[in-house]
């Protein structure tokens, strides 16, 4: 065993020393839910295949991190002694957020990981792009081209042209890391066709833009997502929603307009019409305000209640009475009535949640995620609705009220971190959507279509936008134009619709292959887990030291972080470009950082508790991390708002007139990822310098100036918005309804899981939810072929008439749909083969030729495939729907409903891309484009990933 | 000690991490599951609901698997589990016809039987099953039932519980706790064209029609595939072994009544009885799924599974044949007066003990009936003095000979008719065999059942009776032939109709 792989200090072995109770570790009497971890690295379990026969086999079991959903669930694999093989991956007992616990996907990333489809080495493009022509190339023949493409692009300036776009990320920090360090305006994120509108509620109410429900202990848990079944936290949630039912007797309320496995166990379940949330929390609202049962005290102390009343009422008297009575004037126009004509719920449903959420008091978990938020035009507002209530109960940050996630997430940045750029991308950070919680990313390809820019490098990672994306045609015909993205790398683990249209395909590897850091506010307090590929450390810890992940991955798989490093090493070979300096060793100056080091670097220095609960047990924090995969950086964390400030944090902070603390700042200070540069805290009436919120006023904002500010002072305090999908813009009569595509099933994750075979034997069909009374109307029944047209096409799917759903609403899973060009190049397990085709015009069309069937292959059980229902890629017909202020996409769809015509095939899909270049049109000019008045490009304060400094955000 | 399981469906969150769990343990095949997720959907919007159930082998205390399985590759562990060993599986599906619950599989690579054995492995490792490690809600309990101070013990005396089809007398070692009964009584809850996610199998999309449960609105929207596992091969061999029993049955009584047969009942009676015998057998051995492993039925036989036991009667009705054959080419004809008795009940044997094999399929509720005995041997006196009487017309044996194969023919027919009456048209014990019953009598196999096997049946006594006195051998001959085919159809869809209902 090499130095690098003992992790052990001090004296004796650390079998010799006390290990912690972990939070997961279970038993039912003789029976425990996992062997200890003294004994992970000499485990011997015996073939369940074999039984009753005795065949023992060693393991060592080695934690890391699923790379499904973003709960980031802890995973022990098993490693194989023998031959190294992963033979199935449990959880981790290690872990606080899952603690031990696994949903269907867990257990499956040994499907992912064994799926004889997978990508095995680097591919280029031989011919078109998109002509499915690939050959074999070396990682360093890719490497040398695009980092060579890159450093010309960031020598001339053009640092608006390199892209790095990601799908789920899975890690924190790293990608942060290599694009500051390149000095590129270059992150998108995928965040703005999922959770960009809940995100933009959120944020204006307290900077942080997530929330984090405290369920193991709330009285109530209202819920606007489908939290027992999907991500976001799915398996964390859930253990936690259902045990604060069973054993703390909580209310669990929902509001879904379909029976979800979620809304199966509500105390209350109300199916509102989409979009019309906001009125019904507002009606709740309104009785919370009416009926008095609110909390004054905190709403005094933590309110920016004067502003509200200077901005809505300056004419009243500045008292805080004054203010609450303004508010209930303000808010009495939503009554349950009201609610109940929007929402055509019955008032009765709508007041038993107004009871319900006024018995809550302090112990009121909300949680909105996509779903309404990110359904509808104004969306965000629902989300702003939903904390509202949590404002005027005073369940904010309490035991079992609602947090920002901000207090449960840890993150852990490397050494010596680059300073904000100061570049600013047109492209990604358009005037139109100064309030967009994160880049347009699903408008890109409209503005290269509209010539507002161009590519030189474009980064897909781990992400399909041609397949997840609204209006996949458009980024069809804009990936295939090699004038306006010059090179488009595909990082993925397995073939997807988009990396079809790629000019290298780099395979990377799953959860049990690559290294990365990440952390999710599951409860009330904090960990840091650690995702590590286990053959390596395996190999490691068996004496065969690895340096490189390819040497322990399948085929030539790599993992991204190595990546990173090298190739922006290659960027800047000699370091004159002042980018290598980030990818030196630490320990080594100099010389090129390995991934090792680098995790070693951060658990040392960055992990607070990190060296002494590894020293406890005579580990090494890198080794400490190793065994575990995970560290608890904290737990019970509750109102951190009132964390006083420490003498080092006010050291040179004045209070402005509004008691923010600022440190002073210049244009070239960069912000944090959210807050204004120099802002620590603020000072309270009573004196208190405490840590407050990130928002301007480091208060939660009921009325938010950044709002008004930006040309939208109607919807500066929690307001309805009217969705694009309202009752009174559907004609039912002329066969109109309004298409839910969003919902998941927690069995399948985007098209991540589409090589889970054990996934997709459990979910296989893709029918079209539609209440019973509709499918009369339309003349439709279950199994018949329906053709669903939107604004810009049409797609035929297959009936499901039932009771679980709302009348007038539709709805179609997402996940579904998956397509494949050709054989070769592709995943078979679930997805179909299809003709695709342009007309001149502009028009798609897309039919399936062969349904998903039996293949050969290592693997038995591809032979065995029974299922044939590739399903309908609906997103396609979407056109794009940017809402105007969040700049999420507004999912639902106003369609038309119908039987089928002659002629039509389940799965068909067709689009007239002009028709989709029209509503992209309509959409944008919805918008009011920045600058503010102060001449800012958004607000400072806003989450902004890979912030630039201060001037950047000067138009 | 007695191992179990408490699942609390009122935490359960029909997340189905169990079953994956499980199949990544035990690298179970595509389509085959150990444990699983069913859904029920019921109710009216907005009063709409939707109830899981996690579904698997129960461990019981009584367990008919282990009971029937021919080799004792199933068992009962001391500590309560209802373990298998693939090892010793010949794959003769009778465990899947015991068990009351859809719990059993044969296994795509292995070709033996497989089901939930608790993770037993694990259990002897001291650690919990894998389903009960993964499940985010701790839904699953595990424990020792015979422990009053476990867990599982404990939860179980503060809760109400239930079990599924407790009817069936299994003691099974699963218990539910909020589970909807439509959840875990399988005929309260019919498919309806799809599931919310998957493709209902056409198994059990065919039964849909087949019954309504007390709450109409209720529907299985999830659930997996469970096909027949006895088909054509188990049907004929009904058949054939009937035919050879009752050809013997006739040659013995012919001997005793002092009828000559002549060649026919020395030769072409024990000929055909062997030869059925050893169709039979070759039936059996050919539906085997392991069948190079036939021969532990009697290397390690369990000799309470009436697989082996029929084995045996089997054996000895060819030894039977054999002697009644030996003895009349070796023209010790007078020996067979003797030798009737013996004959008589070793051919009642190889054609009734299936009522007793079929008696232990516990999972198939229309089998279980009283009449299955008596119904048999007539079937095989039906059958048997058909392909007599096809015999004695055809070689002029005379019309002593015609009268007694047409008396035989229409006496055993009125009783198959009657018996079959009384059986599938009187009082069942059970829901799952009314269903079965009402299934071939008014649903899907009732034009295969009244215009395949009745009219037929019925048209054989109206031309066996003319033949009474040994007249009109053409009639009888007719008649010995319409009533093969006619218990054939009889056969399969009573066969198929068992085990269609649906059990999980």
């Amino acid at each position: 065993m090499t130095a690098a792989e003992d992790h052990r200090v001090g004296p004796g072995s650390s079998e010799e020393l006390p290990t912690p109770d972990l939070p997961g570790a279970r038993s039912h009497e003789a029976l425990r839910n996992f062997p200890p971890p003294e004994t992970w690295d000499h485990h011997v379990a015996h073939d369940a295949r074999a039984h009753p026969r005795k065949v023992p086999r060693e393991f060592m079991l080695i934690p890391t991190t699923c790379f499904n959903c973003e709960s980031a669930c802890g995973l022990l694999a098993h490693v194989a002694k023998d031959d190294l093989s992963i033979t199935k991956v449990e959880g981790n007992p290690a872990h606080p957020g899952s603690r031990g616990r696994n949903c269907a996907k867990g257990p499956a990333t040994i499907n992912q990981v064994n799926d004889p489809e997978r990508i095995l080495h680097p591919l280029r493009r031989v011919g078109e792009r998109g002509a499915g022509g690939w050959e074999r190339c070396t990682w360093d023949d890719a490497l040398d081209d695009v980092a060579s493409r890159i450093r010309t692009s960031i020598m001339a300036e053009r640092r608006d042209r390199v892209v790095y776009h990601v799908g789920r990320p899975g890690e924190d920090g790293f990608a942060e890391r290599f694009l500051l360090a390149w000095g590129v305006d270059g992150h998108n994120s995928h965040t703005n066709i999922c959770s960009a509108g809940a995100r933009l509620g959120y944020t204006t109410w307290g900077g942080y833009d997530r929330p984090a429900p405290d369920y193991a202990n709330a009285k109530v848990i209202l819920l606007l997502s489908s939290h027992l079944e999907t991500g976001h936290y799915f398996n964390p949630h859930a253990q936690r929603i259902m045990e604060a039912k069973s054993e703390g007797n909580a209310k669990v309320v929902v509001l879904d307009v379909r029976m979800s496995n979620t809304a199966s166990h509500a105390d209350l379940w109300l199916a509102p019409w989409p979009g019309s949330e906001a009125a019904i929390l507002l009606s709740v609202a309104s009785h919370l305000l009416r009926t008095g049962r609110i909390d004054r005290d905190y709403l005094r102390r933590w309110v920016n209640w004067r502003t509200y009343l200077e901005r809505m009422h300056p004419d009243r008297p500045r008292d805080f009475d004054a203010f609450v009575a303004a508010l209930t004037e303000d808010y009495a126009r939503y009554t349950f009535e009201f609610a109940a004509e929007e929402s055509q719920v019955p008032v009765e449903r709508i007041r038993a949640l107004a009871e319900i959420v006024a018995e809550a008091g302090p112990a009121l978990s909300a949680h909105i995620w996509r779903s309404a938020a990110a359904g509808n035009l104004g969306g965000w507002q629902v989300a702003r609705c939903l904390f509202f209530l949590n404002v005027l109960t005073g369940s904010v940050g309490t035991k079992g009220g609602t947090s920002p996630n901000g207090w449960h997430k840890f993150i852990a940045h490397g050494f010596d971190v680059p300073e904000g750029h100061d570049a600013w991308n047109e492209l990604l950070w358009p005037g139109e959507y100064p309030l967009s919680t994160n880049e347009m990313s699903f408008l890109l390809p409209h503005f290269l279509q509209d010539g507002r820019g161009e590519l030189d490098v474009y980064f897909t990672r781990v992400y399909n936008p041609v397949w997840t994306n609204p209006d996949g045609f458009a980024w069809i015909e804009t990936l295939t134009r090699t004038d306006t993205i010059g090179l488009h790398v595909a990082l993925t683990p397995t073939w997807s619709e988009t990396a079809a249209f790629a000019d290298y395909v780099l395979p990377m590897g799953h959860a049990t292959e690559r290294h990365d850091t990440h952390s999710y506010e599951t409860h009330a307090g904090a960990w840091l887990g650690f995702r590590q590929p286990v053959r390596r450390v395996a190999m490691g810890k068996l004496g065969s030291a690895v340096t490189d992940t390819r040497e322990s991955n399948p085929g030539e798989v790599w993992e991204e972080n190595e990546f990173w490093i090298e190739l922006s090493w290659r960027i800047d070979p000699d370091g004159s470009l002042g980018i290598r300096r980030y990818f030196e060793s630490p320990y080594r100056p100099g010389e090129k950082v390995t991934v090792d080091e680098y995790y070693r670097w951060v658990f040392e220095n960055r992990v607070p508790g990190l060296p002494e609960k590894a020293a406890a047990e005579g580990l090494t924090p890198m080794g400490y991390m190793r065994k575990y995969g995970v560290v608890e950086i904290s737990r019970d964390v509750y109102r951190r708002d009132e964390r006083p400030l420490t003498d080092d944090e006010l050291s040179g902070a004045e209070p402005d007139p509004d008691g923010v603390l600022r440190l002073p700042t210049t244009d070239e200070s960069t912000p944090p990822l959210i807050g204004e540069a120099g802002a620590v805290g603020v000072q309270l009436e009573d004196g208190s310098r405490v840590a407050g919120w990130l928002t301007p006023s480091r208060r939660l904002e009921l009325w938010s100036d950044s709002v008004a500010s930006f040309g939208w002072p109607e919807h500066a305090a929690p307001t309805y918005i009217e969705s694009h999908v309202s009752r009174r813009r559907v004609d039912l009569a002329a066969g109109q309804r309004v298409l839910v595509p969003t919902f998941r099933l927690p069995t399948l994750i985007h098209t991540r899981s589409g090589n889970a075979k054990y996934l997709n034997e459990i979910s296989n069909t893709h029918p079209l939810w539609i209440h019973e009374d509709d499918a009369g109307q339309l003349g439709l029944a279950t199994g018949d072929l329906v053709r669903v047209t939107t604004r810009i096409g049409h797609f035929v799917a297959r009936a499901w008439a039932h009771q679980g759903i709302r009348p007038g609403v539709v709805a179609l899973s997402h996940h579904m749909g998956r397509w494949r060009l050709d054989d070769i190049h592709a995943s078979r397990w679930a997805s179909g083969k299809v003709d695709l085709e342009r007309s001149e015009e502009g028009v798609w069309r897309m039919r399936y030729v062969e349904h998903p069937r039996p293949f050969a292959s290592d693997d038995p059980d591809s032979s065995r495939i029974y299922w044939e229902d590739p399903g309908v890629h609906q997103n396609l017909t979407f056109p794009v729907q940017p809402d105007p202020w969040s700049g999420a996409h507004c999912w639902h769809q106003l369609v038309t409903v119908a039987p089928a015509e002659p002629g039509d095939r389940y799965g068909d899909v067709q689009v007239d891309t002009r028709l989709a270049r029209e509503v992209y049109r309509e959409w944008l000019a919805m918008t009011r484009p920045g600058p503010n008045g102060e001449g800012l490009r958004r607000p400072e304060f806003m989450m902004r990933p890979v912030k630039p400094k201060r001037k950047a955000f000067r138009a | 000690m007695r191992y179990g399981f408490a699942i609390d469906q009122r935490t359960c969150i029909g997340c189905h991490a169990c079953t994956v769990a499980c199949k990544t343990e035990h690298e179970v095949p595509l389509g085959q599951f150990r444990t699983w997720v069913k859904y029920v959907d019921s109710g009216t919007f907005p009063d709409s609901r939707r109830d899981f159930g996690v579904m698997r082998c129960n461990h019981c205390t009584d367990a008919p698997c282990v009971t029937i399985c021919p080799t004792g590759a199933l068992f009962t562990r001391e500590d309560g589990i209802v373990d298998f060993d693939g090892s010793a599986c010949i794959g003769c599906k009778s465990c899947l016809q015991a068990c009351p619950y859809d719990a059993i599989y044969i296994d795509d690579d292995t070709h033996t039987a497989a089901k939930c054995n608790f993770c037993a492995h694990r259990v002897d490792d001291g650690l919990e099953p894998a389903c009960v490690v993964v499940c985010p809600t701790h839904s699953i309990w595990v424990g020792d039932l015979e422990d009053e101070s476990s867990g599982i013990s404990q939860l179980l005396a503060t809760n109400e519980s239930t079990v599924r089809a407790p009817d069936q007398g299994t003691g099974p070692n699963v218990f539910y706790l909020g589970a909807a009964r439509a959840v875990l009584d399988p005929l309260e809850a019919p498919v309806k064209d799809t599931y919310l996610w998957a493709r209902p199998d056409e198994h059990r999309l065919a039964t849909s029609a087949d019954f309504t449960g007390s709450d109409p609105t209720a529907a299985t929207t999830l659930n997996t595939a469970h096909p027949r596992p006895w088909g054509w091969r188990v049907i004929t061999y009904l058949w054939t072994k009937g035919v050879g029993a009752g050809a013997l049955f006739v040659a013995a009584l012919a001997a005793v009544l002092d009828v000559g047969l002549g060649g026919v009942g020395d030769v072409v009676a024990p000929v055909l009885a062997a030869a059925a015998a050893a169709v039979t057998g070759g039936l059996l051995v050919w539906d085997l799924k392991r069948p190079e492993r036939f021969y532990l039925l009697f290397t390690r036989g369990n000799h309470r599974s009436w697989l082996v036991l029929g084995g045996y009667a089997l054996l000895g009705f060819g030894a039977a044949a054999t002697v009644w054959f030996g003895t009349a080419v070796l023209g010790a004809d007078a020996a067979h007066p003797w030798l009737a008795l013996p004959v008589v009940l070793l051919s009642a044997l190889a054609a009734g003990y299936t009522a007793f094999l079929f008696g232990q399929a516990e999972g198939r509720d229309l089998w279980q009936s009283p009449w299955l005995l008596p119904h048999l041997l007539a079937q095989a006196a039906m059958t048997g003095a058909g392909a007599m009487a096809v015999a004695v017309v055809v070689a002029g044996a005379g019309d002593d000979a015609t009268a007694l194969v047409a008396r035989v023919l229409a006496t055993a027919a009125v009783l198959h008719l009657a018996i079959t009456a009384v059986d599938l048209g009187g009082r069942h014990e059970s829901r799952r065999a009314e269903v079965a019953a009402s299934t071939i009598l008014r649903g899907r196999y009732r034009a295969a059942f009244w215009w395949g096997a009745v009219t037929p049946t019925v048209a054989a006594v109206l031309l066996a009776v003319p033949a009474w006195n040994g007249d009109h051998g053409w009639a009888v001959l007719a008649a010995g032939i319409l009533v093969q085919p006619a218990l054939l159809t009889y056969e399969t869809v009573y066969v198929r109709a068992a085990q269609d209902v649906p059990l999980s």
